[in-house]
């Protein structure tokens, strides 16, 4: 039997791991999250910088990093705008753009639409150019976007028409994914003028190991793959429930706790193989000893 | 990595009845001495998969019926996002078909996949860096007309015209590469290249990496955290009822976990870098802390290959909520 298990069709084991992920998917399953104290240093970032301060959402990330980061971007924008905060994005990947245009769509005009174009938030758009981008941005801004995404001149706008250089930022966070990303923020950013502004990120599991160094000196908050975004979640829908739209809000900011469901059955199942594995590999060995 | 050539490896790992391509002569028949290798029957993962879809698409349709069942009337088909949608379904199931075995149902979405993503990387590119960056410095009032009307105008033209030579100049001979003779000259732009990349990086990487990381290694090994007490007794142990009156003090605690996290990072710190320093021999304490060292890297590598399968899980999750909630209907 054991035999058999070590020598069995890996395909097998594809299948079981899509039933894994899809069974818990079509049953809805949710498990309670406990926040983190990385997901609470996040949400206290946002938290203790005054209401309405002037803040920077950078998404450095594509669809092929979506179904980690978009549960943070949703949740971090409705965290700033339910705080009053203006919030201006940009994107250092090409496709970054467009991930936020989706996440102003389905969350900030959708649970705050008083928020006006120029006036409370604004699109930069994508700049080529990588970390320059954000070296340039530390000392001029301006100089880096002279307008927003749609061709307006930033002077026209006034959510950023005194918008000199990082530093009139209170708050910058980062939806990495890779390079460029978080690690660029904190290096040509954080480290230009480290007392100006507080620095945040959501990251891809893949990318965490390399920004853990830099939390909490140089970065005060990090969310940690789709657990943080659970996590965050739960934190801001807590105190900033919607009372016209609650469960279009908990739709909407509940798609990190939806793929948990799936990652707690998928991780029983690797587990439970891994032992399986190691006890067939030992159990051939011993017999092979024995021979 | 090629591709191909990887599909091709992984193809050859499967049971010789997964690779329709093998040649006559391979077959167990033409060399009767060796033993004949069991044949794996795969119809029961063919079944297993095709009653999965069955039933998960019966289910779908049903969920989605008695769903729409009260509003059907107010439904209505916008026909380029259910184009997109079946597009974005059937290129995703397409895609997991490797799974199963490399077959031309996946091929022709890795080639879609690959074209796709070269065409949009040179079109942006195109548009957000040459365009603006360099035909709007060397002919501004052209790319103001046709392209971007909302181009800066700048206050000195004629020196960002002069400017924006060097650039080109650079490009061009970074594209003397392809030219038959004279590969050398494409040398020079990528010196520049690397040269700048270097200055750039070195003074960040000192700044945030090597000075700031260095500092935060440097701390009190015992950590005590500030415990606020009420009444300046113990907590909750006030003998007054009036929180008025209540004197409030705070004491210093001893942190045992916060302890426990400065001691593991100093200590992982020095051991990792000890593992990394060659000019002593791994022997003795030196060997013992190089050991410890390995450790702590085998423990990092863990955690990273764990997050990592988080977020492959995830990605599979949303794939399979998109299937699922968009293309199926089931909400």
């Amino acid at each position: 039997m054991l035999a058999r298990l070590g020598g069995i069709d890996r395909r097998w084991i594809f299948l079981a791991m899509g039933l894994s992920i899809a069974v818990p998917i079509l049953l809805k399953l949710r498990f309670p999250e406990v926040p983190g104290p990385m997901a609470k240093a996040t949400f206290n970032a946002i938290e203790s910088v005054p209401e309405g301060s002037r803040v920077l959402l950078s998404f450095d990330y594509d669809p092929g990093s979506a179904g980690e980061l978009q549960p943070m971007a949703n949740a971090i924008v409705h965290h700033c705008a339910a705080r009053g905060h203006k919030i201006v994005f940009m994107a250092l990947w090409p496709l970054g753009k467009q991930m936020a245009e989706g996440t102003i769509k389905d969350v900030l005009l959708e649970f705050h639409p008083t928020y006006t174009y120029g006036k409370d938030y604004v699109q930069l758009g994508y700049k080529a150019g990588n970390e320059a981008v954000v070296k340039l941005m530390a000392t001029n801004v301006p100089q880096q976007y002279s307008t927003d995404a749609a061709g307006a001149a930033l002077a026209s706008l006034p959510i950023v028409a005194d918008l000199a250089k990082l530093a009139d930022f209170k708050l910058i966070a980062s939806l990495s994914a890779g390079y460029p990303g978080a690690k660029e923020w904190v290096q040509y950013a954080n480290s230009a003028d480290p007392e100006a502004f507080k620095v945040i990120s959501g990251s891809t599991g893949v990318q965490v190991s390399q920004l853990l160094p830099y939390y909490p000196a140089q970065m005060e908050g990090m969310l940690v793959a789709v657990k943080g975004a659970a996590e965050y979640e739960m934190l801001v829908t807590a105190k900033y429930p919607s009372s016209e739209k609650p469960a279009l809000l908990a739709e909407r900011l509940g798609q990190g706790r939806v793929r948990m469901g799936p990652q707690l059955v998928a991780h029983l199942l690797m587990i439970g193989l891994i032992i399986l594995g190691n006890v067939a590999m030992v159990a051939g060995r011993a017999r092979g000893g024995a021979r | 990595m090629n591709p191909h050539q990887k599909s091709h490896e992984q193809t050859s790992s499967l049971p010789p009845s997964a690779t329709p391509s093998a040649p006559p002569s391979a077959t167990p028949a033409a060399t009767p001495s060796a033993p004949t290798p069991a044949r794996p029957n795969h119809r029961f993962l063919w079944i297993s998969l095709s009653v999965l879809g069955a039933s998960l698409t019966v289910l779908g349709t049903a969920m989605a019926a008695q769903q729409q069942g009260t509003d059907v009337a107010l439904a209505t088909v916008a026909l380029s996002k259910s184009i997109g949608t079946w597009c974005a379904a059937l290129l995703t199931i397409g895609i997991l078909t490797f799974l199963y075995r490399d077959n031309p149902f996946y091929k022709v979405c890795e080639s879609i996949l690959i074209g796709v993503s070269a065409a949009y990387w040179m079109v942006n590119g195109f548009w957000s860096t040459l365009v603006p960056n360099l035909f709007g410095k060397l002919m501004p009032g052209v790319v103001r007309d046709v392209a971007i009307p909302s181009l800066p105008v700048s206050a000195t033209p004629g020196f960002d015209m002069a400017l924006a030579f060097v650039p080109l100049l650079l490009g061009l001979m970074l594209l003397w590469r392809l030219s038959p003779k004279g590969g050398w000259i494409s040398v020079w732009p990528l010196a520049f290249i690397i040269g700048t990349t270097a200055g750039i990086r070195l003074v960040a990487s000192i700044e945030a990496d090597l000075l700031a990381q260095a500092s935060a290694t440097i701390r009190p090994l015992v950590v005590f955290k500030e415990t606020v007490l009420v009444g300046g007794i113990g907590a909750g142990s006030t003998t007054t009822s009036d929180p008025s009156v209540a004197m409030a003090a705070s004491v210093q605690a001893l942190d045992f976990w916060g302890t426990v996290g400065a001691v593991t990072g100093v200590v992982g710190v020095l051991s990792v870098l000890t593992y990394f320093f060659f000019s002593l021999e791994h022997k003795g304490a030196v060997g013992k802390s190089a050991r410890l060292g390995v450790w702590f890297l085998m423990i990092t590598f863990g955690s990273a290959f764990g997050l990592t399968v988080m977020g492959r899980i995830t990605l599979l999750a949303q794939r399979l909520e998109f299937l699922f909630k968009d293309w199926m209907g089931i909400s």
